[in-house]
């Protein structure tokens, strides 16, 4: 079991209110050698994303093209799967970034 | 009397040309698109499923519903792709909506038509006086086993209502419904199963026309009305072809049908097949104007509403993404990205 | 209290598929012991830098372990810094004879990377990080490789510019018998190897490696005894935030100017006093970042003065990662802190060969743990 229902469950709250949220891209890489557990998504980016309010945040970068990896690009924060789990593990959700 | 104060839909950025299936199987796509009214369909993300696309749906639902998430009584999640074989999409939703837990909550299978079941439950609480506003919603990534005739509609995309009294809310007044119910095996899909089965041309005459034209004419003979009061008509949409056959033997016009034809660009999201024709009429519907709707779930029922809109849903209007719009906001993907992105390969 | 190098092992660094943690950590603390002239028991302790015993070998209570080998059944401590765990352990040492607790320890930094798979240690590695950061799916490589394209597009830097720092390293490496590779690349090499995280390529990473060292140290006065003391003059150590996202800066890590902006004072001197550095180039952009954070070079110009053969053996003014770096010596991660020092101390001995920095004195070693979130730096002097 990867990932604990516990500390998903703890995360829950705050994860929902972060949804919808937009900032824009402060930097941008492309994954391309993972971890074990993102192994099916690779390539993909991650982001660090300056949030309206200030906070920056980091993530991955969903439904992209190659244009939208740019500094300044607005995004928002949308609810995703995190990753592919085990058929007996719990589906962890969480915050991941779409190019507005 | 129960109408719906808002609604959101949201169609997953991914397309999938009917000719790069047609092409792998070495089909004739102008067989193929011409058989099923269909040129393209919607795939989600690698990393979507039934449940992040209903909160999608259902964020903009709120929004123009312009209700406080915590004022949702209720949540009735029809799927067909829940993300667990136990453990409810209702609550998930609940929870990253934020709507608190003081709420009605269950989710709901009877293949594509879940999610208009759960519409008339919600009106039952309404109307009972239980509850004040409900959300419902209908969202499914559907499965389609590679090499079968499902592969070619079998689509994605989420659609939400949130259902409620108030008269100076309701963009759309429910004025009838009912449904026709029946055990017919046409489609099913067994517990642990990826992929489900249907039985070909059995899916038609005895299953999807039988229980549409039933229901049809069910609703017509309960509401006293013939097909030319109404100015729109929405049915459940397996493919491009079938809305189009049941519409003209219920005497429906091709231009009562037009607007609801989402199918023809994004597929069949099940659940969200029927809820999304809905959908792109009421982005454009004027004040005032009828709307008739039949949904259909294999095994079989269909649930049949009539729905009036108000004055009200001018105003609401202007707070959506048009279904047209986000039918549009699209990439293409290869044959194998598809299979990437359904977790095939 | 001074506090002097009585002897220094480091292990080869490589694939070691041969040996095992154990006889790793024994050949290290055996060959240390034998250059100080000291017996076991005549160790008050032992500290161990380590990061990832725990988490891929399933072995915690690592400094009890590593006691049986060392062959006396003094004080234990297994010290956890991710990358600067070899650094940390030396740190807490030194204060350890600071306190006057013990007069002569021994640190071991270890670690036995290549008996797990590459995810495995991509996973391990990223125990390192944040929570935030393993949830972005982020790795270790990607990490840095943030810090790169800003460093990039800040400073006009060219991929060309940080493989420099990969070839230079490597050009060291052909000179160290004890490197985990000894053959030289080029900047077409670097430039055509496999992208890792854009724009971080294979040869712009430290490899995935095996190896121990270690040294004795005392706080007792050794000057008699022992003919070329190598004394530590500055030991300091700073942390910043877990996560890259959280700081002002993905150019500069602030734990690195704190902690040798501190090191400096206490030793009294300037970057320009140092001749030669051992510096944690775990990617290539990781050292141009360094001798800027260091002083050696200005803002901007790290990756550029490198480039200009500025810290190379033979031609630059302060030689930098003269074993070959953690590019081409290896980077066992425990074990690169501990395998700092022992270079540093051959180097100012004289004893470091082919590799010689002519006439060092003064030497400083870099070791940082996460994406700078700790730094350990160590001044050494002749």
């Amino acid at each position: 079991m990867i990932t604990s229902p516990v500390k998903l469950w703890r995360r829950q709250k705050n994860t929902a209110t972060l949804i919808g949220k937009k900032g824009k891209i402060l930097q941008w890489t492309i994954i391309r050698v993972p971890a074990k557990s993102f192994m099916d998504q690779a390539p993909y980016p991650v982001v660090i994303v300056k949030m309206q309010n200030g906070e920056n945040m980091i993530g991955q970068l969903v439904d992209w093209q190659k244009k939208d990896l740019i500094i300044g690009k607005e995004v928002v924060a949308v609810l995703r799967r995190l990753r592919t789990e085990h058929a007996d593990d719990i589906i962890y959700y969480n915050i991941k970034f779409k190019p507005l | 009397m129960t109408g719906i104060v808002g609604y959101g839909t949201y169609v997953p950025k991914y397309r999938l040309k009917l000719s790069e299936i047609a092409q792998v199987w070495g089909k004739d796509t102008a067989e193929i698109e011409n058989g099923l009214r269909i040129s393209e369909k919607a795939v989600p993300g690698f990393d979507e499923d039934s449940v992040t696309m209903a909160v999608e749906a259902a964020k903009k639902a709120i929004a123009m519903a312009g209700i406080n998430p915590s004022s949702l009584q209720s949540v009735y999640f029809g799927s067909e792709s829940h993300p667990y074989a136990v453990n409810p999409s209702s609550t998930t939703l609940g929870e990253y909506l934020g709507i608190g837990n003081n709420y009605f909550a269950a989710d709901l299978e009877f293949a594509c038509k879940a999610a208009t079941a759960g519409m008339q439950i919600t009106t039952g609480l309404i109307d009972s006086e239980n509850i004040k506003y409900g959300l419902v919603v209908g969202s499914d990534t559907a499965q389609g086993k590679p090499h079968d005739a499902l592969e070619y509609t079998a689509a994605s995309a989420a659609c939400a209502y949130i259902l409620g009294n108030k008269e100076t809310e309701s963009i759309a007044k429910i004025l009838e419904m009912s449904s026709f119910s029946s055990d017919t095996p046409d489609f099913w899909r067994r517990d642990g199963a990826k992929y489900p089965s249907h039985f070909g041309r059995f899916t038609g005459e005895p299953a999807y026309f039988t229980h549409v034209i039933q229901e049809g004419k069910n609703l017509l003979a309960k509401s006293k009305l013939v097909p030319k009061d109404f100015d729109y008509c929405v049915f459940h949409m397996p493919n491009g072809k079938f809305p189009r056959v049941v519409a003209k033997k219920l005497g429906f016009t091709p231009e009562q049908l037009a607007p609801s034809l989402t199918v023809d660009k994004i597929g069949n999201p099940y659940s969200a097949s029927s809820l999304m024709g809905l959908a792109s009429v009421l982005d454009s519907a004027k004040p005032k104007q009828k709307i008739f709707f039949v949904s259909y779930g294999s095994g079989a029922g269909s649930d049949g509403f009539i729905f009036e809109t108000t004055k009200e849903i001018l105003q609401k209007q202007k707070k959506t993404i048009p279904v047209l719009k986000q039918m549009e906001d699209k990439i293409y993907i290869s044959y194998p990205q598809y299979l990437r992105q359904t977790h095939t390969i | 209290m001074k506090i002097s190098i009585l002897g220094a092992h480091a292990t080869k660094f490589g694939e070691l598929w041969n040996v095992s943690p154990r006889a790793l950590a024994k050949e290290a603390m055996e060959n240390a012991l034998k250059a100080s002239g000291l017996k076991a028991s005549q160790i008050d302790a032992l500290f161990v830098g380590n990061m990832l015993s725990g988490i891929l070998g399933n072995q915690a209570n690592l400094g009890s372990l590593l006691v049986e080998e060392l062959g006396a059944q003094v004080p234990a401590f297994r010290i956890e810094g991710a990358c600067a765990s070899g650094g940390l352990a030396l740190h807490n040492a030194i204060n350890s004879l600071k306190a006057g607790q013990y007069k002569t320890v021994l640190v071991l930094g270890i670690e036995k990377m290549t008996d797990h798979s590459q995810d495995e240690i991509t996973n391990a590695l990223m125990s390192a990080g944040s929570d935030e950061e393993r949830l972005a799916g982020a790795t270790f490589p990607g990490v840095y490789a943030l810090m790169a394209q800003a460093y990039m597009q800040q400073y006009k830097v060219s991929e060309e510019d940080l493989a420099c720092v990969s070839v230079k390293n490597h050009y060291h490496g052909t000179l160290n018998p004890k490197a985990q590779f000894q053959f030289p690349i080029t900047i077409a090499d670097v430039m055509r190897s496999a992208k890792i995280a854009d724009p971080l390529k294979l040869l712009d990473c430290s490899p995935i490696s095996d190896g121990a060292a270690a040294v004795v140290i005392t706080s007792e006065n050794i000057i008699k005894k022992n003919k070329k003391p190598i004394r530590i003059i500055a030991s300091e150590v700073a942390t910043d935030t877990l996560s890259l996202h959280d700081r002002k800066s993905f150019t500069s890590l602030s734990s690195v100017v704190e902690a040798s902006t501190k090191a400096y004072k206490k030793a009294g001197l300037n970057p320009s006093d140092i001749d030669v550095a051992e510096i944690h180039d775990c990617f290539s952009i990781s050292e141009a970042i360094a001798t800027e954070d260091l002083g050696f070079s200005k803002k901007g110009e790290g990756a550029r003065d490198i480039a200009k053969g500025k810290r190379t053996l033979f031609k630059g003014d302060i030689i930098c990662n003269p074993s070959g770096g953690l590019k081409a010596c290896g980077h066992p991660v425990g074990a690169t802190g501990i395998k700092q020092i022992v270079e540093l101390a051959e180097q100012l001995r004289g004893e470091a060969g082919k590799r010689q920095v002519e006439g060092a004195r003064i030497g400083l070693a870099h070791n940082v743990g996460g994406s700078g979130t700790i730094a350990a730096i160590h001044i050494l002097q002749k």
